[in-house]
């Protein structure tokens, strides 16, 4: 058994065991390994200053002379060390060739694009990170590539122009620079075996199988799966006690699949955010359009879909989604951690069964996800409200699907044949609305949408909290469905 | 929401001209090497330290025990009430405990400082101190404060005129109540200090602190050390925007209690949700108001009482109330006005200065009283604005100061045509009212808003600063003063006033940290000021050097070159040089003196010149026992306000400015779009135009975030909710306005401040108040064009709180749709309580 976690930083090898392991990256990088070039100011993945970026290589994927890595941004302040094994990670150190600066930093001190430099290295990084993509952004593109970083002091103007402005070369392409291919193939070869990290009572194991995962589940009874860390990573920055048995599924090949049939796409419970929303781009546009607001950039790079069906948060921005469009998961375990994996699905809308916690039989672990293909008759619209129009946590999110009957002609009224309904943020779990998707059915008036509203509005009891008042979660669950309704009544 | 997003618009012209010189630290910046305080490697032995803090916003200590905390393996010691030599400190009034006794004042008041080897024993330690609290009733907004009459300092009016009996005989009169809240500093650097031991008892203290002196000084005294045993350096700071002005200063006296107490380096790195939660916020404020004016909409009287949530202890809140009752005018000629302001003592984390301290309050105030006589005139506000504006026959402030240099009329009328203000309004109502571009029924909004903001500090004693200029052999500078560098490019423009005066080239100057054994009796960097005093302080050393030099070059003119010291000083052959007094920094009426491109040129009557290279008469003038290092002070002149009756000349110039806002509601979910925002100032003559710029436009988001998505929540035991950024939701780069237009005007007759230039730190902040009034404009078209609401003229002043979060637009635009549920929500709420 492998008892240490091989990363390479600027194109150094490292082996990390212990405690450091099991510290999260940026901290490592800034105490132990004299990069402070990153920064730490939220430590919760919201602000972007602990941008480094990543490229790992897929477990199993047989190595070819010349490939080339593809390096993404992510927050370092909220992963393990660990979780990085097999990843090459570069700093804002590993920027510069020589004294020349890299077209990034270059862009962003010609066009005053740093006032206090706290965010800068973020900035320098999540720019760097869009240049290894797009040689040359456009303005919308390179605005989803900022979208994780917080500055207090420019007010973004001389930023976005920076990213307007800057183009790649091939002498500054990360990729190119550290592609080692020996260290690829050592990383992969590396990666075929399983490890386990230990310090002060906790273990996190990777397994190289799902045979290995599951039987660890299943002798583990209080184990907990760490994916992207992007929820369990903030937790226990504010001081909740890192979990004493981790299961991370970053070494088991099967994980990292995407199956797309003509019915749907399944995703593996390695697949990112990122990837799902590309793949969504055919099955699912409004899904891939709506994940573009849907975290940072930084965090799609790293977190699962899968990892956010488990956390299982109300307010999870994808489970609207996934309970109108036929959602899936498929759950593995290993019973007393003995004979054959015994695989099951269950149904999203029969997974949440109170707050934050799911339908699973204990030592099992979800490994794949499924959703539908949406039908091309069918108007499908997700929502969500917040304060801020990105990167925000939402007070509400609801998902809206009706298929017309077939046959409207003139001016005579649509008529909706099927509805679903689902709201986050308006109960203890995410919900479908079963009453008002019937009473959504039948000829579509102004007068039915507007009881369809009432009917949302009265039928959930939402909390006040921070991000909003109950009463303003009510008003704007029915509002946005209202808008939904006018939007196909207009056609 | 998510749909119907637009593809972002062009960012139209933003940055200026590229002879600016960059950011001094631009380049470490992008590389990573800036240096903060916790970049600082850890020394062998160093202590990470952490807070015991108190849970609830007003409570009696009953029990303290540190024992089970040091009894934790790797913790070393921990610091309470009892090891604080003299635990009383504050900037104004030192009512304030370092670290609390008896009683707790606030959530997040210090009562322990534990320190430990590695963070986990830390965490543990921390876990272990054992508090025993009783909870006492705490006083938690201002109508309590008043109620009870818990004050801070007390009641102070600026009056002109008769208001009360000017209200009386107005024939318009609007009145209403403005709340206003608190925001965050959002530093992304947040508090930190480390301190190392040095021998004979002194202390090193490295602190991310705008007040470096202040910090010296609440050191030593919480140590029980003289200030010569104490140097406290910033070297620069991931940002302060005033909420490092004075509460950095407990934050390295915990850690330099712990490095007195065990001789070891020891090191203080709040976490970013503690930070939010000890730390005080702009002071929330309770305004009501009344207001007179004629039916042009020109104003006769304004009367209004402002209440300041001061927190818990004084800090800077008389100061912060003292700004904003001075500009309750902002822009406009107010004949009879009476404002009165009272700081309030409640249960909350020490409220303090924050980038505008006061002024953006006073600024609101006055705007929105305005778009309300615009409602009740109906005139477009911007008429009324013009109508009020400072000008020739009405240019005297409430407090007795003339509005000179003054171009708010010329701004006014440029930045109308520029941003074709009247084509916009019409199109917006246009817009607004066609159900076939604008189907889901959003609202639009216009507005025009100006700032004055006086630059000054208002405490006279203040407006000081030193500086100390070394010049070394090889024709380099370093300079020293007491600005602190956040970000705001201080370091730049003084290195750009002394590269400019010796004729080099910027690169040749260095900034040293800012230290307060080079320079001692510093004010804080703060309003806005730290070019003014600090800069014009380096100016003054850079002079009195130069006349020194050009005395020596017209000397060295006449001598042949073989015998210059650099031939002889060593063998002592000629005699020395002397420089007396009589000769100016540029020379004489006989010899004039250029320093230019690193050259110094001497010309004589009949245009006979002689060149020294720079470098070469620094060497001369060393050579010849001539100084060439100057230490210079600098105070502000003619200033003169008296607090007591408020009224004197409180500043030395102002700084003026318009911006433009339109804004977008969405009629759903009240989310805020800014569509366009056009800002014009006079910074004078900038010493460096992109900083400038920076300053404009980083200023004026950072105020969109406090009117708009930042909004701090409490729960009801006063302990913030809101405490880190996914939470509190500051601006983010989606939120910049779509089309954002910034440019300055030329105006060279600034001859009051340093090089001609005017203070940008604050100003654009006070401009963003124009997304809130062009929001409520928005409300308010949208409520009068909703004939079921409507009722009557007064009916469509909606008041609109700041922050203006999506919950209060759309309260704002459907009152209706909230009444039901609020009303059973409170049924239920009371039903819980029962």
């Amino acid at each position: 058994m492998r008892n240490y976690a091989l990363i390479h930083v600027n194109g150094v090898r490292r082996e990390i065991r212990g405690r450091e392991a099991l510290m999260m990256l940026a901290e490592w990088l800034r105490k132990e390994a004299g990069l402070s070039g990153t920064k730490i100011v939220c430590a919760e993945g919201d602000c972007g200053a602990c941008t480094v970026l990543r490229a790992f290589p897929r477990p199993g994927a047989a190595f070819a002379a010349g490939v080339a890595f593809e390096y993404e941004a992510m927050n370092s302040c909220i992963a393990t060390v660990a979780q990085m094994d097999g990843a090459h990670i570069v700093t804002v150190e590993g920027m510069q060739s020589g004294s020349e600066l890299s077209p990034a930093q270059d862009a962003m001190r010609a066009c005053h694009a740093s006032q206090c430099g706290y965010c800068t290295p973020g900035f320098v990084m999540a720019l760097s990170g869009m240049l290894e993509k797009h040689a040359q952004a456009d303005e919308r593109t390179a605005m989803n590539y900022l979208t994780g970083n917080l500055c207090r002091c420019t007010g973004y103007a001389p930023i976005i122009q920076a990213a307007l402005t800057v183009r790649a070369t091939e002498k500054h392409s990360v990729a190119l620079r550290y592609s080692d291919m020996f260290a690829v193939a050592e990383s992969i070869a590396t990666t075929e075996q399983s490890m386990r990290v230990q310090h002060d009572g906790v273990e996190l194991f990777a397994p190289a199988t799902l045979r290995e995962a599951v039987t660890f589940a299943a002798i583990h009874p209080g184990f907990r799966v760490i994916g992207a860390a992007t929820d369990l990573g903030v937790q226990v920055n504010k001081g909740k006690p890192m979990p004493t048995a981790l299961l991370s599924l970053h070494l088991v090949p099967e994980l990292y699949e995407t199956k797309v049939t003509r019915g749907g796409a399944t995703f593996g419970a390695r697949v990112t955010l990122a990837q799902v929303r590309r793949v969504s781009e055919d099955v699912a546009p409004e899904f891939a359009r709506f994940l573009n607001l849907f975290a940072s950039p930084q965090i799609k790079n790293v977190a699962t879909l899968v990892g956010n069906i488990a956390n299982a948060s109300p307010i999870g921005d994808t489970l609207p989604f996934l309970l109108i469009a036929g959602g899936t998961v498929h759950v593995a375990g290993r019973p007393g951690g003995k004979g054959p994996i015994r695989k099951r699905t269950i149904a999203m809308t029969d997974l949440y069964v109170g707050y934050k916690q799911l339908a699973l039989e204990p030592g099992e672990i979800i490994t794949h996800v499924s959703f539908q293909r949406t039908p091309s008759r069918e108007v499908l619209r997700l929502c969500k409200v917040s304060q801020r129009k990105d990167l925000d946590i939402s007070a509400v999110s609801g998902a809206f699907a009706v298929t017309l009957s077939a046959g409207r002609r003139g001016k005579s009224a649509p008529c909706v044949a099927s509805a679903r309904i689902a709201y986050g943020g308006v109960a203890a779990t995410p919900v479908r609305m079963p009453d008002a998707e019937q009473a959504l059915c039948g000829e579509l008036t102004p007068a039915r949408i507007e009881s369809v509203a009432e009917l949302i509005a009265g039928s959930i009891a939402p909390i006040s909290d921070v991000r909003g008042s109950g009463a303003y979660r009510r008003v704007t669950a029915a509002n946005i469905f209202r808008r939904f309704g006018n939007e196909v009544l207009r056609g | 929401m998510a749909e119907h997003s637009e593809a972002p618009g062009r960012l139209a012209a933003i940055i200026a001209d590229p002879g600016s010189a960059p950011h001094d630290s631009s380049v470490t910046h992008v590389t990573g090497k800036s240096e903060y305080v916790d970049d600082r490697p850890m020394v062998k032995g160093e202590l990470h330290c952490g807070l015991v803090y108190s849970p609830y916003a007003h409570a009696r200590v009953r029990r303290l025990d540190i024992a089970p905390a040091l009894a934790v393996p790797g913790v070393v010691c921990a610091v309470t009430a009892a090891d604080v030599a003299h635990n009383a400190w504050g900037t104004i009034f030192q009512d304030q405990p370092i670290i609390a006794a008896a009683e707790v004042n606030f959530v997040g008041e210090v009562v322990a400082v534990v320190a430990a080897e590695t963070k986990e024993a830390l965490a543990k330690g921390l876990t272990e101190v054992v508090v025993e609290w009783e909870k006492l009733p705490a006083i938690r907004t201002v109508a309590e404060a008043v109620a009870a009459k818990s004050f801070i300092g007390s009641e102070r009016t600026i009056a002109t005129g008769d208001a009360v009996a000017a209200l009386a005989r107005s024939p318009h009169r609007v009145a209403g109540t403005l709340e206003i809240g608190g925001a965050d500093h959002f530093y992304l650097e947040s508090q930190a200090a480390v301190v190392y031991p040095r021998e004979d008892g002194q202390l090193e203290v490295h602190s991310s602190t705008q007040h470096p002196t202040e910090t010296q000084h609440v050191v030593a005294e919480a140590c029980g050390v003289r200030f010569s045993d104490v140097v406290c350096i910033a070297k620069r700071l991931g940002g302060g925007f005033g909420g490092k002005e004075s509460q950095a200063a407990p934050i390295a006296a915990y850690a330099a209690l712990v490095a007195k107490q065990t001789g070891r380096a020891a090191r203080l790195v709040l976490s970013k949700d503690d930070d939010m939660i000890i730390t005080g916020k702009r002071n929330p404020f309770r305004i009501e108001y009344q207001c007179g004016f004629d039916a042009d909409g020109r104003i006769i009287a304004l009367d209004a009482m402002l209440h300041a949530d001061g927190g818990a202890y004084a800090d800077l809140s008389t100061a912060i109330m003292e700004r904003a009752m001075l500009h309750c005018d902002n822009a406009y000629f107010i004949p009879n006005m009476r404002v009165r302001g009272q700081v309030c003592r409640t249960n909350f984390h020490p409220h303090t200065a924050f980038r505008g301290f006061g002024g953006p309050k006073g600024v609101a105030l006055i705007e929105s009283v305005i778009e309300d006589i615009a409602r009740v005139v109906d005139r477009d506000a911007l008429d009324v604005r013009v109508l009020n504006c400072y000008g020739p026959g009405q240019d005297m402030t409430p407090y007795g100061q003339r509005v000179e240099d003054n171009h708010l009329p010329e701004l006014f009328a440029t930045l109308t045509e520029r941003c074709a203000y009247r084509a916009r309004r019409a199109e917006i109502a246009a817009w607004n009212a066609d159900r076939a571009r604008n189907p889901d029924g959003h609202s639009r909004g216009l507005s025009l808003t100006a700032v004055k903001f006086g630059i000054s500090f208002t405490t006279r004693f203040l407006n000081q600063g030193n500086a100390l200029v070394n010049l070394h052999r090889d024709g380099t500078v370093q300079v020293s003063t007491g600005a602190v560098e956040m970000g705001q490019g201080v370091n730049a423009r003084i290195a750009a006033i002394v590269a400019e005066q010796f004729g080099l080239p910027t690169g040749s100057v260095r900034i040293m940290p800012t230290s307060t054994e080079k320079n001692a009796n510093t004010s804080p960097t703060a309003a806005s000021t730290g070019t003014d005093i600090n800069g014009a302080a380096a100016l003054q050393a850079c002079e009195t050097i130069c006349a020194r030099l050009s005395a020596l070059a017209i000397r060295l003119r006449s001598i042949p070159p073989e015998s210059w010291a650099k031939k002889t000083a060593g063998l002592g052959t000629m005699p020395e040089i002397a420089v007396g007094s009589g000769v100016s920094p540029r020379g004489t009426d006989e010899q004039r003196v250029e320093f230019r491109n690193g050259v110094v040129t001497v010309t004589d009557r009949s245009g006979s010149v002689f060149t020294v290279g720079f470098a070469e008469l620094v060497r001369e003038a060393y050579l010849n026992r001539i100084s060439v290092s100057e230490y210079a002070h600098y105070s502000i002149p003619d200033l003169g306000f008296d607090k007591l009756t408020g009224k004197g000349r409180a500043f030395l110039y102002f700084t003026q400015g318009v911006a433009a806002s339109e804004v977008e509601l969405d009629r759903d979910t009240g989310e805020v779009k800014v569509r366009r925002v056009d800002i014009l100032m006079d910074m004078g003559r900038p010493v460096n135009h992109a900083l400038d710029m920076g300053q404009v436009m980083g200023g004026f988001v950072q105020g969109m975030g406090w009117l708009t998505t930042e909004h701090l929540v409490y729960d009801g035991n006063g302990k913030l909710l809101s405490h880190s950024p996914s939470t509190y939701k500051i601006p983010s780069v989606q939120d910049t306005p779509r089309v954002f237009n910034a440019d300055l005007i030329f105006n060279h007759g600034n001859s009051v401040n340093v090089r001609g230039s005017k203070a940008s730190g604050e100003p654009p902040l006070l401009l963003s108040i124009s997304v809130w009034t062009a929001v409520r404009d928005a409300i308010m078209s949208a409520r009068s064009s909703d004939a079921s609401v409507s009722s009557g003229q007064h009916a469509q002043l909606v008041p609109l709180a700041i922050p203006a979060t999506a919950e209060r637009v759309l309260r704002g635009l459907s009152p209706q749709m909230f009444a039901a549920w609020d009303a059973r929500d409170m049924q239920v709420a009371n039903g819980g309580q029962q």
